[in-house]
């Protein structure tokens, strides 16, 4: 059977080299994707549109936002699955072991740790917060502050870290982040401009239509951070625990 | 407000889903009429964007998000929802099962998988969106995004089910997986050659330089080719589908069996016409050539596996596989009344298939089983459910006046027309099989003889059973409505079909497609 899979692996294989005979120069200024009008759009004008100096947030919170808006519902759907899955299971199973951790948390890690969390998680709020001018930006700053919550799961017990971040909590940070998201895009809509349209912002802040852009994208980039924080940690302590929410790794 | 109709078919199902997730933890009641509510309003909205479409002169609607309008900016800088009629038609198939399986989905989440009504309802409004979503859309990036979309709410609404459905749904995962990878390593190709990821922009890139000779161009064809038959469950990569569908609770069931297949076949025809171009798609692969027998053989091998089935759910699935060969079979037998078919049967096999779904699921919950052996009497006890189910059955034979009859008249026209011969044949044959299946599960329903030809009762009409089994006993409203509704919309569909084929027609005139020898 092993050697039957490596026949599909080895045509898809000489597939991709084929195409490659075809492909423009390596980095060439020429290739169709640096000539198009749309990459000179964006290299040119993104300062232009948004003042924006960071041209890949500006192309995935505004230019391409619909797409982010739906990236970020996957994180969420990912979430929800989870929980719809594994919510109960246990109560079916009768006689599945209980992983009960009487261990006492070390003294040496929870110090290190209680150490560590305030610089992470302010390290979280400037990668989100720095996203427009440097790399960044909701999704990786969700990360990282998703990681400190896990990370007092992992150096306490997941109880500490639930007492923090109650599994309720997450389903409901993790929707507002979407309602907060899209309700930017609708506000925009409700101004006479299309969904996601935040220029339209402007007439209700004491922006320039430009910058109203710039502030709206940093609003989505909050949106996604708050639902990636809330699906990271709910994820970590769903899976861990089979979606008993008790006892742990 | 009406101006932006288009976007308000997905605002409505995402505000929804999140406020059934939010709400829903305090009561878990108000999920169901916000479910229902919200593609309640994104019927209307799909409907009144059909009216602006039509009214329009070009049969499109280009909504641009954020504002990046074709006159200020080049096209592709921001993501298009761009619906034409064929877009639009397969949206409102997508909200309207969507909100017919909405209604019936009360008592079945209820009892099947008590207290995660709110998290069905999120994954349930949220697959609509998706769904609905791949069929507006007007960027191959965004289609990869909302593919995505759709199948991850599949996979958490079939693990729902059953103890079984971890295992089918994890083969899903993985074969659906694989599917998408493929799509979305063929639009990065589209992108290295073009520069764009607008539908439009593709399109009028490969026409302008020519690029139908590409290597790399023939191979992104082959790899979004082959990742949307994966997805589509074509034989012979269907073997996730009949164990995911099977396991699944009654209501996920009844919402992906009618849609997702279905919506990969419309993306199929969106890449042939739309992306790749007709000229692309037919002249320049070998594709019309070899695809038609892959169609013969998948139509065949479904055929005969449904035959083996003793379960009504399980023999459905593979129904599904044997109908996805006949729309492939459609467009790839390269002529003007094929696509006719496909297109019209994409909307009357999601009509009927809703139908069978929406009754197995009645049958279920009241007989306990969907084993042949289970059925017997079943029509005196829930006659209404049962008619109901015979009309979605009539309409997959292919009996007048049900839709399933004129989609698969236009499909053998088109065979005839291009002179596959095979095509129709297969069709045929396939027909017979669907005869012999579901006059199998009358006699089953109407007599008392078992498999083995043993006769139970004691002459005609005696089904040997006891007055208490055979009395009249109809189910719950909230789930025979929605069923008889669906069973009335594929006769209607049927009886109107020329109305819907003006409009497939008014679509496809644009494209040059051969309409055979004295047209």
């Amino acid at each position: 059977m092993k050697k039957i899979s490596l026949i599909p692996v080895l045509l898809v294989g000489a597939l991709l080299v084929y195409a490659a005979q075809d492909f423009p120069e390596w980095g060439s200024p020429n290739s169709p994707a640096s000539q198009s009008p749309v990459s000179s759009h964006f290299i040119a004008n993104t300062g232009v549109d948004t003042e924006v100096p960071n041209m890949v947030t500006a192309v995935l919170a505004d230019y391409r936002g619909f797409d982010t808006m739906f990236e970020t519902v996957v994180v969420f759907i990912a979430g929800m699955a989870v929980l719809a899955i594994l919510k109960n299971s246990s109560k079916k199973k009768a006689g599945s072991k209980e992983f009960e951790v009487d261990v006492e948390p070390d003294l040496i890690v929870t110090n290190t740790v209680r150490l560590l969390i305030p610089v992470i998680q302010i390290f979280a709020f400037y990668v989100l917060a720095h996203g427009h001018v440097s790399p960044g930006g909701g999704f990786q700053g969700g990360v990282v502050m998703g990681a400190s919550f896990i990370l007092i799961a992992l150096s306490w017990d997941l109880d500490t870290a639930l007492a923090r971040f109650p599994a309720d909590r997450c389903t409901l940070v993790a929707g507002l982040g979407i309602v907060l998201y899209a309700g930017i895009g609708l506000l925009s809509m409700f101004l006479g401009g299309e969904f996601l349209d935040y220029a339209e912002l402007a007439q209700i802040f004491p922006v320039s239509r430009e910058m109203a852009r710039y502030h709206a994208m940093l609003g989505v980039e909050i949106g996604v951070g708050l639902t990636v924080t809330a699906i990271m940690f709910s994820l970590y302590a769903n899976l861990s625990t089979e979606g008993r929410l008790k006892g742990g790794l | 407000m009406m101006e932006n109709a288009i976007a308000w078919i997905l605002i409505f199902p995402l505000f929804g889903s999140v406020a059934c997730a939010i709400l829903g933890m305090t009561n878990r009641k108000i999920c169901y009429p916000i479910a229902v509510l919200s593609l309640a309003c994104a019927l209307w909205a799909g409907i009144e964007t059909l009216n602006q479409l039509i009214a329009s002169e070009e049969h499109t609607v280009a909504y641009l998000l954020g504002g990046w309008t074709l006159d200020a900016y080049p096209r592709g800088v921001g993501i298009e929802l761009h619906a034409d009629i064929l877009g639009i038609l397969i949206t409102l198939v997508v909200l309207g099962v969507g909100l017919i399986v909405s209604v019936y989905s009360k008592l079945p989440v209820q009892e099947e998988t008590p207290g995660k009504e709110p998290l069905f309802y999120t994954l349930f409004l949220l697959q609509v969106t998706g769904l609905a979503g791949i069929c507006l859309t007007g960027d191959a990036f965004n289609l990869y995004v909302l593919i995505e979309v759709a199948a991850l709410t599949g996979y958490g609404l079939i693990a729902m089910g059953s103890n079984r459905a971890a295992a089918a749904t994890f083969n899903y995962v993985m074969l659906g997986t694989i599917g998408a990878s493929f799509y979305l390593l063929g639009v990065g190709y589209l992108y290295i050659k073009t520069g764009t990821l607008n539908m439009v922009g593709i399109h009028d890139v490969i026409e302008a330089n020519g690029l139908a000779d590409s290597a790399t161009m023939q191979v992104a064809f082959v790899l979004i080719g082959m990742g949307i038959l994966i997805k589509m469950a074509f034989f012979p990569f269907h073997a996730w589908l009949p164990n995911a569908y099977c396991n699944a609770p009654t209501a996920t069931s009844s919402l992906l069996a009618p849609l997702v297949t279905k919506v990969m076949i419309y993306v199929m025809i969106r890449m042939v016409l739309s992306v790749f171009g007709v000229e692309f798609s037919f002249e320049s692969t070998m594709w019309t050539d070899v695809v038609p027998w892959l169609v013969v053989v998948a139509i065949v091998c479904a055929a005969v596996m449904a035959l083996a089935q003793r379960e009504i759910k399980r023999m459905l699935s593979y129904l599904i596989v044997a109908e996805v060969g006949y729309m492939v079979g459609g467009v790839w037998i390269y002529n003007y009344y094929g696509f006719i078919g496909s297109i019209f049967h994409v909307i009357s096999d999601a009509c009927m298939t809703l139908c069978l779904f929406l009754g197995a699921g009645l049958i279920l919950r009241k007989a306990k089983t969907t084993h042949f052996d289970g059925l017997r009497g079943l029509f005196s006890k829930m006659p209404l459910t049962m008619t109901g189910f015979f009309i979605g059955g009539f309409s997959i034979i292919g009996l007048p006046p049900t839709c399933g009859f004129f989609s698969k008249w236009y499909l053998i026209t088109g065979g005839m027309v291009s002179e596959r011969w095979e095509y129709m044949v297969v069709l045929m044959f396939s027909t017979m099989v669907m005869v012999v299946l579901f006059f199998r599960l009358i006699e089953r329903i109407h007599l008392a003889v078992t498999e083995s030809g043993q006769n139970l009762g004691h002459g005609h009409g005696d089904l040997g059973l006891t007055e208490e089994q055979t009395r009249f006993d109809e189910g719950p409203l909230s789930m025979l409505i929605p069923l008889l509704v669906s069973a009335s919309v594929v006769l209607i569909v049927g009886i109107y079909n020329q109305d819907i084929v003006s409009l497939i027609e008014i679509f496809l005139d644009e494209f040059n497609l051969p309409r055979g020898e004295g047209h």
